[in-house]
Parts: structure tokens; sequence; C-alpha cells
């Protein structure tokens, strides 16, 4: 068998089914050979970052690693955002590229260059293959790195002469690697005195991450915060793993989170992180951020996550779902003085609620997300892309479920919502999925619309068209003195005519009575469909705090504009 | 946040790694000392009993990271086979330092006794250059260095510390 044939061969071995990809000079053998693998459906995109983003889209969705592939040189370089956008947010992707042929390495040759040395810092692993006896075993182990323990990305730069080798391939099963422990049983006597000390506590709080997504725990989170009583918000990562509507919800932390929820971390006497990094995201100002705990303790499948940023008092390194179940049976319920605690958070809750501008007359986000939940209630599928309409798509939904809500938490790449939702379409294709995006970050990748005309994608693309980098433009109006800086984008293309020229159906809306006949004609045509919301392009996001500032600084929707 | 102490915060941190002898390895750990904001001071990269494996010596000033990341990202590495933070057990660290120095005639050989004196020798000498070695802990090379430099130092060669954990404390006949 040729490199070739053994790496789709050996594609197919790992159940893939879609790889996401573009053709070149270095990873033709490749190509020439995919006829030949039928199981494999290859999707053509329009860039190979679009590639990458569409394979963790469909990671995301799927629970499995995504599959890019790309030529050597420009082709691998353009997948690095994508990389480093599933890096960030630990979602496993196996990445195959051309390089040139080994004798050829070095040498400055077409299209080479060091993809190894660039892939490396947004890669849990790397492997450079130049002979085809070992294409098999590092695709294999490939696909173990990448799902195993912290998912992550994978790359792997196959020399051309190593595709077009021949060897008889050895399908080894047993995989070596004694420097590489992804799981960890959790330390028992930490999680017993951490079920003691969450019972003891008057303020606890949970915070929930990625990491409770990513180990499917979200049963087990419920079960601990109800047994134990403990009010439990997540990240912007982790939207979903804790029902919204629970009566224990805290919502969404970060500084750009709930107003309850800040209120009830910066207040919390323990604070217990479930799969999650404590980024400056969710802590703001690091010295500020909860001032009055006296217990923290850190969850996380990661050993080097402790004490990255804040040390904690107690650490389990285990997997989210392996360390809740282990702390379940040592739970008691709290004692009474928790009442209190729990009635303070309703009143925060009443004192700081979401709130928005409604009569200035202008389209408000919140009312185009209002009214699109009220359609696909808590069955969709969410893809956001990174702006305003991010913390819109994450605030102003109630994600009761988990797995509903996608979006570039960590690295917070803008361009990523459509390729994302493409890939998780081709993950979940019974789901209906939505794709919300600021018209700024669209066109960073809207060349991949092509791929949902090609496909008949039933991909609904929700346009927050404010005319302007709307969170930039915040950020200057609010932390920078009204000064506007290179944030107008009124210069855009006319978004109908654009998904007219694609080939999909675009209908623009500008008022709120429209909306009911919008979320019609979106659900009732079958294939992509554009819609551009013309919003309010003054509407903000709130609440946000200052940057610099700690969470209790946070700003709320000023009075006189609500 | 009430954090609570830590007791070993030293910026300056020697590490001790049994590392897969992978092209490329020795990228990936100094990769990450320089992501991670730390600063390598002094590398070392040697072959162990086992084939395929390789040790090393880090100190690395861990910047203004907490102390224990540097061991904790380096393990991150799937190549990372072993490693140790011993900045705080019992050790021994050990450089090897070789000097070209212009010496000659009576100072020349009171030099070398002075060199011997502190364990070093003589390697090699013509009529106006001399070059001694010496190996010993980071604060005798510094002393042997100290002795060297009036002299006028042509050429300095030093290898890097490596390390290993000590005796005391090891339990089995070794450790007796
Ligand atoms: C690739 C990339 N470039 C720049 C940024 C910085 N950035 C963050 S939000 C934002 C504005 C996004 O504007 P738009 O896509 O219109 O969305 P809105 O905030 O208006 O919803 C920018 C420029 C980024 N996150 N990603």
């Amino acid at each position: 068998m040729t490199g070739a044939d053994i790496l789709l061969e050996a594609l197919e071995r790992e159940g893939v089914d879609t790889i996401f990809g573009y053709p070149g000079g270095a990873n033709l053998p490749i190509y020439q050979r995919l006829h030949a693998h039928p199981k494999l459906r290859h999707i053509l995109v329009g860039h190979e970052q679009g590639a990458a983003h569409m394979a963790d889209g469909y990671a995301r969705a799927s629970g499995r690693p995504g599959v890019v592939f790309a030529t050597s040189g420009p082709g691998a370089l353009n997948t690095i955002t994508g990389l480093a956008t599933a890096f960030m947010d630990s979602v496993p992707l196996v990445a195959v590229t051309g390089q040139v042929a080994s004798g050829m390495v070095g040498r400055d040759a077409f299209q080479e260059s060091d993809v190894i040395g660039c892939s490396q810092p947004v890669t849990k692993h790397n492997y450079l293959v130049t002979r085809v006896e070992d294409v098999a075993p590092v695709l294999k182990e490939a696909f173990y790195i990448a799902s195993s323990g912290r998912p992550g990305p994978v790359l792997i730069d196959i020399c051309k002469d190593a595709q077009q080798a021949e060897c008889e391939p050895a399908w080894e099963e047993r995989i070596q690697r004694p420097g590489y422990r992804p799981a960890f049983e959790p330390d028992l006597s930490q999680v017993e005195r951490a079920a003691a000390a969450l019972a003891r506590a008057e303020r606890p709080v949970i915070l929930a991450g990625h990491g409770v997504l990513l180990s499917s725990a979200e049963q087990e989170l419920i079960a601990v915060a109800e047994k134990a009583v403990v009010p439990t918000g997540t990240t912007l990562l982790g939207v979903g793993a804790f029902p919204v509507r629970h009566p224990l919800s805290l919502h969404m932390t970060g500084f750009m989170g709930t107003g309850w929820n800040l209120k009830a971390v910066q207040n919390a006497d323990l604070l217990m992180c479930v799969g999650m990094r404590v980024d400056d995201r969710v802590t703001a100002k690091l010295n500020d951020w909860a001032p009055r705990a006296e217990t923290f303790i850190h969850v996380d499948i990661d050993r080097s996550e402790m004490g990255k940023n804040v040390r904690p008092h107690l650490e389990v390194v285990a997997d989210a779902g392996t360390a809740l179940r282990a702390m379940l049976p040592h739970l008691v319920p709290p004692p009474a003085s928790r009442g209190a605690w729990l009635t303070q958070i309703d009143r925060w809750r009443e004192e700081h609620p979401l709130r928005y501008a409604k009569s200035n007359g202008h389209l408000q986000p919140q009312d185009v997300m209002i009214a699109m939940y009220e359609r696909c209630a808590d069955e969709a599928i969410v893809v956001a892309d990174v702006g305003q309409n991010q913390i819109w798509a994450a605030l102003w939904w109630n994600y009761l479920k988990p797995g509903l809500f996608i979006n570039s938490g960590g690295a917070g790449t803008m361009g990523f919502a459509l390729p994302a939702a493409i890939g998780a379409k081709f993950a979940r294709p019974e789901k209906a999925v939505w794709c919300v995006a600021g018209e700024g970050g669209f066109v960073m990748t809207a060349q991949e619309l092509s791929v949902a005309v090609k496909h008949q994608l039933d991909v609904k693309i929700v346009l927050l068209n404010n005319f302007c980098l709307g969170m930039v433009r915040q950020f200057q109006d609010d932390f920078y003195g009204g000064v506007r800086s290179e944030v107008d984008l009124r210069h855009l293309p006319d978004f109908v005519k654009l998904a007219d020229a694609y080939g999909l159906a675009g209908i623009k809306v500008e008022r709120a009575e429209q909306l009911p006949e919008a979320f019609d004609f979106a659900q009732r045509t079958p294939g992509p469909v554009l819609i551009d919301f013309r919003i309010d392009p003054s509407a903000n996001v709130y609440p946000i705090v200052p940057l610099g500032a700690g969470l209790n600084d946070f700003w709320e929707q000023p009075d006189d504009y609500a | 946040m009430i954090t609570p102490e830590v007791v070993d915060t030293r910026r300056l941190r020697v590490v001790t790694a049994i590392v897969q002898d992978h092209p490329g390895v020795l990228s990936r750990v100094s990769g990450m000392v320089r992501r991670r904001g730390f600063n390598i001071q002094g590398l070392t990269v040697g072959p162990t009993g086992v084939p395929g494996r390789s040790r090393m010596t880090l100190t690395v000033d861990a910047g203004h990271a907490e102390a224990d990341q540097v061991e904790k990202q380096l393990d991150r590495l799937i190549e990372v086979i072993e490693i140790r933070d011993v900045t705080d057990s019992p050790k021994l660290l050990r450089e090897l330092a070789i000097v070209k120095v212009s010496v000659t005639g009576e100072q020349r050989e009171q030099t070398t006794r002075e060199v011997q004196g502190f364990g070093g020798r003589l390697l090699a000498a013509n009529e106006a250059l001399v070059i001694y070695e010496l190996s010993g802990e980071f604060e005798s090379v510094e002393s042997f260095l100290g002795l060297m430099r009036p002299l006028g130092i042509v050429d300095i060669a030093r290898s890097g510390p490596v390390a290993m954990t000590s005796l005391a404390g090891l339990a089995g006949p070794e450790g007796e």
C-alpha cells in the first residue's frame, strides 16, 4: 500500500466520516486516492482556515475529532489560526498537512515552510513523517492524543515521498508513550476534603467551564450542586454545562457575566471551579477576584492549571465527571444558614437583571435572540462569532441543555462562526444550526457560504449587522473616551446581494415587527438562509467590567437608555 | 482571594527530565520555556543508560510565572517521560569549566598548584597559553574563574550544570 492509502485507511479505521480540506502539490498523492475510500466524505472548503474551523465545529458538536487536510506552505499555514482556536478551547482535531519530499526539507523548496515549528505552540503535539512505515502508527497515536486527557489539536506533516512510497502497514493497536498520562484518578482525600468544605461553607459558589462539557459531566454537576445546595454558574465556554433556568443557576461569570453571578463570586466564602482555566476573562483584575473566598477548590484534568493563575487550597486533578462522581457520596446537606445565601442571591438577581434598550425605535439584538429562542427552544445548536454578537448569543438564550452553544471563547477568533456552524451541521444533520455573527467577523470567512450552498446545508445565518466593529466601538466609547478609530463598517457589501451571488436566500430585517415573519421564512426555506438584521448601531453589551477593574465594578445598562 | 501560602517560591528552578530523544525535542522544551515567559540559564542534554532516552538538566528562571509552573508546563510535553523539580531536594550539582589563560613562567607554576588545590587540572600548555579544567559546584567554578580572571582569560567554555538527587533519604542498599 502507498502511504496515501495507509493514511486514508487509518482514518477509516478511526471511524472518520468527514474530512475538511483543500488540495495542493504536496498532498496530491493523498487526494488522488480519495476516490478509493468511499467511506470518507471530503468537503472542499474555500480557505484552509475555514477547514480548520469546520473540523472544530464538527468536533464540538459530535465529540469526535475533526479532520483537516491541507497542502504544504501556505495551505498548512492557513490552518494555524484554526489550530490555535481549537488549542485554546481544548478541542480535538487531527490536521494532516502535506510537506515537500523528505530530501528537500530544509532547502527552501517550492511551498516549503517549517510547519512543525509554526504549529508547535498551537498544537497538543505534532509529527513530521518522513517514512511510509510511520504513517499508520503516527495516525493511531495522533487520534489517541487528540481525544484523550485534555483534548487538543494534533498536526501530522507528511512528506510527499512518504505518501508515495509503499509498505505493508502494521496496524499496531498499542500505543507506547511512556511520557503521556492522560487520565488521573482523583486523590480521594482531596475529594473528601472538598466535599466537607462545600458542606461547611456559608456562601459557596461553583463555576463550571468547558471541561464539564468535554467530559459530558452535566448530570454530575447538577447532582453535586443540588445535593450540596450550591449556586452554580458557568464560563462563556461552559455555557450549557448548567441549565440556565435551574433555581441554583448563576448564569455566566466573567467580565461580561451577569450581575448576580459577579456579586455571588465576589462575596463567596468558597469557590469551586470545575474544568476551567480561571483565565483573565473570568477573574478580571486578579487581585480583586473573589476577595472573600477562604477556600478555593480547583478541579481540572490538567495538572498545570493548578496554581497557574490562582493557587488552590484543594486541588483535584481529574476528569470533571470522574471527580464529581467521586465527590457525590461524600456530600451532605448544608447547614440552615445556606438559605440566607440563596435568598441573598435571589435579591441580587432581582436588583441586577439583564436589561436592554427597548424604546429607541431601533431593532435590538436582544429582541432578535429572544425571538430566535422562542422558535428553536432548547434544541438548536447556536454557533456564535466573536464580539458583541457572541455575548448576546450567550446571555439572551436559555441554554437548558449541554452542547448547544459553540463559540471561540479562548482565542476569540473572528470568522469562526460560519465555518464552525457548517462543521456542526455536518456532524449533527438532524439538529437545527443557527450561526450568529457580526458583519465584521462574518466577512472574514464568508467565502465558506459556497460550502453551505453546495451541500444545501440547513444553516441559518443571523447577521447582527450594526455597521461597525461593535465590540471595539463599545470599548472605544466606554473605556477610551469615545474616540472612535477604524470601527466604521459602512463600506461592507449589501449582504442580501452577497447571499444572492452565492446562491442562497437572503432577507433584510429592520424592525422588531418583522421578526416572526423573518424567522418563519428562515425555517420554511430549505438550505442555507441569511438574515441581515439591521440592529441598533449603538446597542452595547452589559454588564461589562471596565478594562483593568475588578468584577465588583461591573457596569450595567444605563438607566436612561432602558 | 485568601490564597494559601506557597513555601517554595524561588525563581531559579533546577529541573531534571528524562525525554525521548526524538528530533525536535530540544526545540519543544526550549519553545515551551520561551512561550511561558521563563528564561533558560543552563541546559544540558546527554544520553542515559536506556537507548532512545536522554537526560536533561535545566536551570530555568520562572520569570513572572508561579515557580512550580516550570516543571508542570514541561511535563505537558508528550516526549517528557519523567520530570522533577529538584530545586529544593538534596542533590549534586556539577558544572564543567574549561579556561584558556595566558600565564607563563613562575606564575604559571604557582597558578597550576592553586588550580590543583581546587581539584582542577592542567589540560594543555604552550609557551604563551595554558588550558585548565575544573568540574565542581557552581560556587567552586565561580571561585576558580575568579582566580583565572586577573591572569587574562582568552576563552572560557562552561557546560552548564547537571544535577542528580543525592543519596540522602533514599531507601535500600544504595542509600545506606
Ligand atoms: C481575527 C480577529 N481580529 C480582531 C479581533 C478583535 N475584535 C474583537 S471583537 C471585534 C469586533 C467585531 O465586530 P463584528 O464582527 O461586527 O461583531 P460585533 O461586535 O459588532 O457583534 C474585533 C475587531 C478578533 N477578535 N479577531
